[in-house]
């Protein structure tokens, strides 16, 4: 693979694999997403935006050159914002209380949906167990990200204008940063992939994020699934627990997971079980996640039917 | 070591009476030596007491469990008790109006055998012309909305069709698939030269799975490799009289299907209460925890996983109920199923026989 040849197949990569073909992604520019599923996608997405200075951060410490590091570190501050410039993370913010959702209750991070969590963990983990070349490899889904985000804008002035113009300025900024910041991760691979097999794991790592990013989406549309208990359960008491009970398989739930399994009434999606919960224990931190982490135990299970 | 002994699963086997005469069948050699004695009554109680006891699934199977005409009687009884009714089937001579009244009188789920993935091989292991008919009766099962399990058995004739198997199971929108490795006792070892597969047909096998598996999450996909191939014992029904009754036909109560082979005592369910038969009989005691285990199984840390394997099969590779599992490669007497893996193979076996 030459180095044109391998900008060629980078290029491919996101042609064929980066979520602007996610069928979330379709549905959110072509204006059939109901407002609360641009909310979910919000909040989640909030995320994966407290991850990347994380990441890059991690990015920082694999090189020992004081020019990339003195360019790399500008991402940092165009997420974490500085004495000058409102940061993406602050951005993101406005955007999610232009859309209707509390500040405080997306920042908390505490509804984020179990599989948005580990894609976006799963991001910061490549680029922790990973050296420079891939770090750097794995980021270039940037290089789809300029035009893509200039298409959000408009989709979303067009579609949901119930946000309001000022929230969209993250998408603004974005589509200024993103092109730069491709074009100088694109130039540092091109230059340090130079033997056949860096070139394969630059592939790699861009295959890798293009994946991540896809299941992120795939993670939000999981909240807007609606559970309910499989036809083939059987409940039945067992001691102060409840037993239930499939074809060769009985799976113990304690009287929290029965009030969970109470609340799939088949009618809610995951996020209003989890709704329905933190109403009954207002004081508890972790109630969002330790619902949504027993439908998903459930779910595999056969327990509980998500449709 | 482990928990204590909780039964879970009753395994009722209601005859021995079969259509089918697969060449690996689990019953008795001496099947006359069974005879059908257990009324619907009788079967009521058991599951009365099976369940205060704390049993959570009935397995109604046999034989073929749908040759008894009160077999409707025999699952509302079960339901009535509480527990989950599962049966385990070669899908004849139980037709969709069978299913219909078993459905209404409580049964929960279906494990149908297919005896390979095409009417032709299918048919020539069960002995009898009935492919086309489990299928509908799959269908059946499906249409009213029942989960079904599709239980394969694996050997060297039909373990290179494992792919087909896979995609017969989804076609029938089966929930499981049990890709059951022939367990070579009873009729199996009889006929162990003709079934016992080449380790690189398993491999090949395991392979298929693991790729169909990452195609689809259904049907869920279970496959262990024999123990003949994996130097270490299975963990036979999760413990010797840990977690699994079987009923026989005659009301024995036994820790596994195959344990009446065994110079135990074993009580009668027409004589003592369940509680009796799975508590006090000395054969249900003679092999639960690890106390009789010789070495190396006593100070071994894989028998909280394994049990110490299957005893069965160590009395009737060795002579002694109690010794190591000769499946396990620590197991003195490991050789034998070394020397079983190296034996010429053969292409007759005699079918199950009444």
């Amino acid at each position: 693979m030459s180095t044109a040849e391998l900008e060629t197949r980078l290029r491919q990569i996101l042609d064929e694999r980066y979520h602007h073909r996610h069928p979330f992604n379709v549905r959110l520019h072509g204006g059939t997403c109901t407002p609360a599923e641009v909310q979910r996608w919000i909040r989640n997405r909030y995320y994966y935006q407290t991850r990347i200075p994380l990441k890059d951060g991690l990015i920082l410490t694999k090189s020992e050159d004081r020019e990339f590091r003195r360019g790399w570190i500008r991402r940092i501050h165009d997420h974490d914002g500085d004495d000058a410039r409102t940061g993406g993370l602050e951005l993101w913010l406005r955007l999610a209380e232009a859309a209707g959702l509390e500040r405080a209750e997306v920042a908390s991070l505490r509804n984020v949906l179990p599989g948005v969590r580990r894609a976006c963990d799963a991001y910061v983990e490549f680029v922790a167990s990973h050296d420079l070349l891939a770090g750097v490899a794995s980021s270039l889904t940037e290089l789809s990200a300029g035009p893509f985000l200039g298409e959000r804008a408009e989709a979303f002035r067009k579609h949901y204008g119930w946000i309001e113009e000022a929230g969209l300025e993250y998408f603004l900024s974005r589509t200024r940063q993103a092109p730069r910041d491709a074009q100088e991760g694109l130039a540092f691979v091109l230059a340090h992939a130079q033997a056949p097999e860096d070139r394969a794991r630059c592939a790699a790592a861009l295959t890798r994020k293009c994946e991540i990013l896809w299941a992120l989406l795939d993670g939000v549309e999981w909240g807007g699934r609606i559970p309910r208990l499989a036809p083939a359960v059987l409940l039945r008491p067992e001691g102060e627990d409840t037993l239930a009970v499939l074809p060769e398989r009985a799976v113990r739930v304690s009287a929290n997971g029965r009030e969970i399994l109470a609340a799939c009434d088949g009618v809610r999606e995951v996020e209003a079980v989890a709704g329905a919960i933190r109403a009954e224990h207002p004081g508890d931190e972790r109630v969002e996640r330790d619902v949504y982490e027993f439908i998903e135990r459930m779910q595999s299970l056969g327990v509980l039917e998500l449709s | 070591m482990t928990s204590a002994p909780r039964l879970w699963n009753l395994v009722a086997e209601l005859t021995y009476r079969c259509p089918l005469r697969c060449p690996y069948c689990s019953n008795p050699l001496a099947l006359r030596d069974f005879p059908e004695q257990l009324t619907a009554a009788d079967w009521g109680r058991v599951f009365g007491e099976a369940a205060a006891l704390g049993a959570v699934h009935v397995g109604l199977t046999g034989g073929e469990p749908t040759t008894r005409r009160d077999l409707g009687e025999i699952v509302s009884k079960a339901a009535e008790a509480g527990l989950y009714t599962h049966l385990v089937t070669a899908g004849l001579p139980i037709d969709e109006a069978g299913l219909a009244a078993l459905a209404t009188a409580g049964l929960r789920s279906v494990q149908l055998s297919v005896q390979d993935a095409e009417a032709g091989a299918s048919d020539e292991i069960a002995g009898t012309a009935c492919f086309e008919r489990k299928l509908g009766f799959a269908r059946a099962v499906r249409a009213r909305g029942l989960p079904l399990t599709l239980n394969v058995v694996l050997h060297r004739r039909n373990l290179a069709r494992t792919r087909e198997l896979i995609e017969l199971a989804r076609a029938l929108d089966a929930d499981r698939l049990e890709l059951a490795n022939t367990q070579y006792q009873g009729w199996a070892l009889a006929n162990r030269a003709a079934l016992l597969p080449a380790r690189e047909q398993l491999e090949a096998a395991a392979q298929v799975v693991a790729e169909e598996r990452a195609l689809s999450p259904r049907p869920e996909i279970l496959f262990v490799l024999p123990d003949y191939f994996r130097e270490r014992p299975k963990p036979c029904m999760g413990g010797w009289g840990r977690t699994h009754l079987v009923v026989t036909p005659d009301g024995r109560a036994l820790p596994c299907h195959g344990a009446a082979a065994l110079p135990l005592e074993f009580w009668n369910v027409r004589e003592q209460s369940l509680a009796a038969c799975w508590g006090e009989a000395p054969g249900m005691n003679a092999y639960r925890g690890d106390a009789f285990m010789p070495e190396p199984c006593r100070s071994c840390p894989e028998k909280a996983r394994d049990f110490g394997g299957c005893r069965c099969q160590a009395y009737a590779l060795t002579g002694d109920a109690a010794a190591t599992d000769p499946a396990c490669a620590l197991a003195p007497s490991h050789g034998l199923i070394a020397a079983a893996r190296g034996e010429p193979r053969s292409e007759d076996w005699r079918y199950r026989a009444p």
